[in-house]
């Protein structure tokens, strides 16, 4: 899942929470599922890290993206 | 009179002089040669009605005298007749107040021209002197033309917004959002450019999560234009990126220029992500500006608008598990069970001094397992689950000796309903 995607289901999962109608049960799995994905996405934000690369096209119009010499 | 001596007295030193020459080195006795006249008269074309030349010999000779004699050159004067030729070709005077000469843009000339200029305007044009032999006409060739005040650019700028305007590039409801959370960045710039250099400075000190691809393209010069759409090209081609930043640094203003080429405005137009410009220029807006989706004011500019920084990014985590943590209190307090308590604890605040002792990333996630039923297990309390796995939380939902789980701190207990009673 991407970062983006994560928080999206992390809204979701708040809505779910804040609509009355949610049954306990629901609720702990939500709450299971939003445990994880806020681990996984603060974890990706640790590891957070530009890199500088660069698009190169091939002969048979395919492309590579190589890490840019800095 | 005169005149009439003077080539005789030529003609005696040309004789003179050349007795002296021939006297040097050479036997005295030996007889001076007959000296060559200056000009063979029978041989002279164009000399007697006999020896007249044809009228092409005559515009080829001007033509090779004309133009081997002028270097190209700027010439100064206003635009007159002004004639856009269907086949591409333009054709004006250039004048001043005393004389005019022909001229001639041919179509592919015209690149170095912003636009055709109108009748009366006061311009340099530069070009080389030309002769048109089929019709003995001299013609100046022009490549370039620059008009006073820069009036030709204006011109084009003009003119090239009035295209992109008619097929709807400008609408601002083309306008799109930028994806709040890019991975990966075509940036369409110089390689070796500062453009680049400020964009990754910028994405590193913020510590956004992103991959910065650098399509290159020479981005001033003749070839920039093209160079640029074809990169533009490139991207949606390679359909990797979800943002393309695509600009330059500061420069003179006509290095600026491919941007403001309709061609390039288009590439940027038919991007199938959204684009940022980016051209370092803080006072005119470029072409490019106009139709990409967000105008920033330079590559660092536009680095802070399509990244976002981890402290942002925590900060957007940090909000979510407030949410869910205040709707998991405010349900809890509509139960009216067990777990009432354990809002309660929860709302006096002993877990939250604990998770604001803890680092921000930390706090996140620490706040959402204080509040976890996890959690709650993990304090001794016990979830009881139908073998459906349905919560089992009022008496009605029990009956003597119904089958169900326990679900506890570390795992699962079958258990059966011995007697199911009133609520206390």
């Amino acid at each position: 899942m991407t970062f983006e995607e994560r928080v999206a289901r992390l809204e979701a999962i708040a809505s779910a929470l804040e609509h009355d109608g949610v049954d306990l049960a629901r609720a702990l799995e939500l709450f299971e599922e939003g445990i994880e994905n806020l681990r996984a996405a603060a974890d990706e934000l640790a590891r957070a890290e530009a890199r500088v690369q660069r698009l190169v096209e091939r002969a048979d119009g395919g492309f590579d993206v190589v890490d840019a010499a800095e | 009179m005169t005149s009439r001596r003077a080539p005789r007295g030529a003609e005696s030193a040309d004789l003179d002089l050349f007795a002296l020459a021939s006297s040097i080195g050479e036997p005295a006795h030996a007889p001076p040669p007959a000296p060559e006249p200056l000009i063979d008269s029978t041989r002279y074309p164009g000399e007697t009605a006999a020896s007249a030349i044809a009228v092409s010999l005559l515009t080829q000779t001007a033509k090779d005298v004309i133009e081997g004699a002028f270097i190209p050159l700027w010439v100064r004067g206003e635009i007159s007749d002004f004639k856009s030729h269907r086949n591409g070709h333009w054709y004006f005077c250039l004048r001043d107040g005393q004389a005019q000469v022909r001229c001639v843009a041919w179509k592919r000339d015209q690149r170095g021209i912003p636009a055709a200029p109108d009748d009366g305007m006061q311009v340099a044009a530069f070009g080389r002197l030309t002769v048109y032999a089929a019709r003995g006409e001299m013609q100046f060739s022009v490549t370039r033309i620059e008009a006073e005040g820069d009036g030709l650019r204006r011109k084009a700028l003009e003119i090239t917004r009035a295209r992109l305007e008619a097929d709807g590039l400008l609408a601002p409801e083309r306008k799109r959002r930028l994806p709040p959370f890019p991975r990966v960045i075509a940036v369409v710039t110089s390689p070796d450019g500062a453009a680049l250099h400020d964009i990754v400075a910028v994405t590193r000190r913020r510590g956004a999560n992103v991959r910065l691809v650098v399509v290159p393209a020479a981005v001033q010069g003749e070839t920039a234009p093209e160079e640029l759409c074809f990169a533009l090209d490139q991207v949606n081609r390679w359909g990797g990126a979800d943002l393309v930043i695509v600009g330059r640094g500061g420069g003179a203003r006509e290095d600026l220029w491919a941007f403001n080429d309709e061609r390039v405005a288009r590439a940027v137009a038919a991007c199938r992500v959204p684009t940022i410009s980016a051209v370092g220029h803080e006072i005119d807006v470029s072409i490019c500006d106009l139709v990409a989706d967000l105008r920033a004011a330079t590559p660092s500019a536009a680095a802070e608008a399509a990244t976002r920084s981890r402290g942002e990014l925590e900060g957007e985590l940090r909000k979510l598990s407030l949410r869910m943590r205040s709707a998991t209190r405010a349900l809890v307090r509509a139960r009216g069970d067990r777990l009432r308590h354990i809002g309660r604890d929860l709302a006096s605040g002993g877990g939250e001094q604990v998770a604001r002792r803890r680092t921000q990333r930390g706090a996140v996630s620490g706040r959402l397992h204080a509040l976890s039923p996890l959690a709650t297990l993990a304090r001794g309390y016990a979830v009881a689950r139908g073998r459906d796995g349905s919560t089992l939380s009022t008496v009605a939902q029990l009956s003597d000796g119904l089958p169900f789980d326990l679900v506890v701190r570390d795992g699962t207990v079958s258990a059966r309903v011995e007697r199911a009673g009133e609520d206390a």
